[in-house]
């Protein structure tokens, strides 16, 4: 029992890396059941394709070190949109998120046909964390005059007619941070009361139910598990779903460690009481 | 040679041979992208040393990392911000269309920013402080109401909504239950005994429940990140998958 309650943790470490990597290699599946919060987001980008002439914005609120989590997501809602003919317009909050955003944004448009300027517009990055939503809010133009390539966003097809942040059908957000909670409910949604919602890293996702709650998020996708969900709701299987194997299996193996560990623990205080 | 440093140059050689045999074998090619999936292979396992013990490979790819990032930030804000947004609007270069008016408005905040560089200064630093006060002046006033709105009134709106007879009636009255325990759980002013003790117990169980989820859910990205990493190490880098 003592050996077992001073394991090295290099071992538990040897036991995660098998588990993440054998389900890589082994083509299986685990059933994937779409939950509520990521059936509402989908609602939400149908009734934006059943709308005229629908724009959405996506802010781009993450960096390199949540990739693995983020960008599946950004690709299944690019192709979500683009595969229901709805207009995009990208931003970025973070100085890191330019080149994954360009990135999403050329493999989906590539994969859909569609054209810059016409189908969907990038506009890149702004400091200030809030500031540029409340100016967006007041006025689109003077929050983003120009796109990445330098072009006037009055001379963009899919810009010129935008005038603030409730002419968009929907805004979403992806975000690694506190982008959701601290930037655009309190400073957008609340101010403009535009229809919102988000992604986010799983990390974030339990400070975020109470704004379900309260409709201020009206869908929201949260980790890896929530861009599965996505992939299966419009039936595009990509690396969220192949990463579901490896979560699934290592979170087994954690909850094993866990049970033989308090197993241990009780067995070992029970013999010290004797 | 001690046993760290023999599985150190061990660990060298074994990448070496790997890149090696794939190269020859046609896995990856002589070219740009390819040395890049090679790069980041080997910063991510050194990374990923780290997990049997500090070692000089996990802290030169720590290095490389925290340099590459602090340039790749500053070259968007200097590109994006400071130069796109201030020095072409304020100098009207190539066809901006700012008028004069807005490009003396722009004087204000860059003014203000160059004021908080002060603080280098022992005999000017004092300018600073006009900064910091329309920041925090600003911040408060932008901030203050925009949060008591979001997060205590819509909050407590949803939280008392009317109680119906279904499952979303029992999510209601579980969040309110929640909500109250908690509070009275937070509530030091009278003693936690009799009735407040158990009230409070009650939001401790929620409070216990909360955690774990928080823990689960951190549990899940962090699992997230190490799949991304061992799925470019299978594919991108040796191509097994």
């Amino acid at each position: 029992m003592e050996r077992l309650l001073n394991i090295d943790r290099r071992i538990i470490f040897a036991f995660i890396f098998v588990g993440v990597a054998v389900p890589l290699l082994i083509d299986f599946s685990f059933p994937i059941k779409p939950t509520e919060p990521v059936q509402r987001v989908y609602d939400e980008f149908e009734r934006v394709a059943s709308e005229d002439d629908p724009v959405v914005l996506l802010a781009f609120s993450y960096g390199a070190s949540t990739v693995p989590e983020m960008q599946p997501m950004s690709l299944a809602i690019l192709r979500h949109a683009f595969s229901r003919d709805i207009k995009v317009v990208a931003i970025c909050l973070w100085p890191e998120a330019p080149g994954l955003a360009q990135a999403a944004l050329d493999t989906v448009a590539g994969e859909y046909g569609k054209e810059y300027g016409t189908d969907y517009a990038f506009l890149g990055y702004k400091p200030g964390l809030w500031a540029p939503i409340i100016n967006m809010g007041q006025d689109f133009h003077d929050a983003w005059p120009r796109d990445t390539q330098g072009t006037l966003v009055g001379d963009i097809p899919v810009t010129a007619n935008i005038r603030n942040l409730n002419d968009f059908n929907l805004v979403f957000d992806f975000a690694a941070g506190d982008s959701i909670e601290f930037w655009w409910i309190p400073f957008g949604v609340e101010k403009y009361k535009f229809a919102f919602s988000g992604g986010c890293t799983a990390v974030m996702a339990p400070d975020l139910y109470p704004f379900l709650q309260s409709n201020q998020l009206r869908g929201m996708i949260g980790g890896l598990a929530g861009a599965a969900e996505y992939e299966k709701l419009v039936e595009i299987p990509g690396s969220a779903t192949a990463g579901m194997r490896a979560q699934s299996i290592a979170h087994l193996i954690i909850v094993a460690f866990i049970l033989i560990g308090n197993a241990a623990y009780f067995a070992s205080r029970r013999r010290g009481a004797a | 040679m001690t046993r760290d440093s023999m599985l150190f140059l061990g660990f060298i050689g074994i990448f070496v041979v790997l890149n090696a045999i794939l190269l020859v074998g046609g896995y990856l090619d002589m070219s740009w992208t390819s040395l890049g999936v090679i790069t980041a292979a080997g910063l991510t396992v050194s990374l990923y040393s780290f997990l049997y013990r500090d070692n000089p490979l996990f802290k030169l790819a720590e290095h490389i990392f925290v340099g590459v990032a602090a340039a790749y930030i500053f070259g968007i804000y200097w590109y994006q911000s400071l130069y796109g947004e201030v020095v072409v609007r304020i100098f009207g270069i190539g066809d901006d269309p700012a008028t004069m008016t807005q490009r003396l408005l722009l004087l204000v905040p860059s003014v203000l920013g160059l004021l908080i560089l002060t603080r280098m200064s022992v005999k000017i630093g004092w300018l600073s402080r006009i900064s910091f006060a329309f920041v925090v002046g600003v911040g408060a006033g932008f901030t203050i109401p925009r949060y008591i709105s979001a997060f205590l009134l819509s909050q407590i709106e949803a939280t008392i909504r009317p109680i119906t007879m279904d499952v979303d009636g029992l999510n209601l009255l579980l969040i309110l239950i929640g909500v109250v325990s908690v509070l009275v759980y937070f509530f030091f002013s009278v003693e936690h005994r009799g009735v407040v003790g158990g009230i409070s117990k009650v939001g401790i169980w929620f409070l216990m429940i909360s955690f774990g989820a928080s823990f689960g859910y951190t549990i899940m990205a962090r699992l997230s990140l190490l799949i991304g990493r061992i799925r470019f190490l299978l594919d991108d880098w040796l191509h097994v998958m």
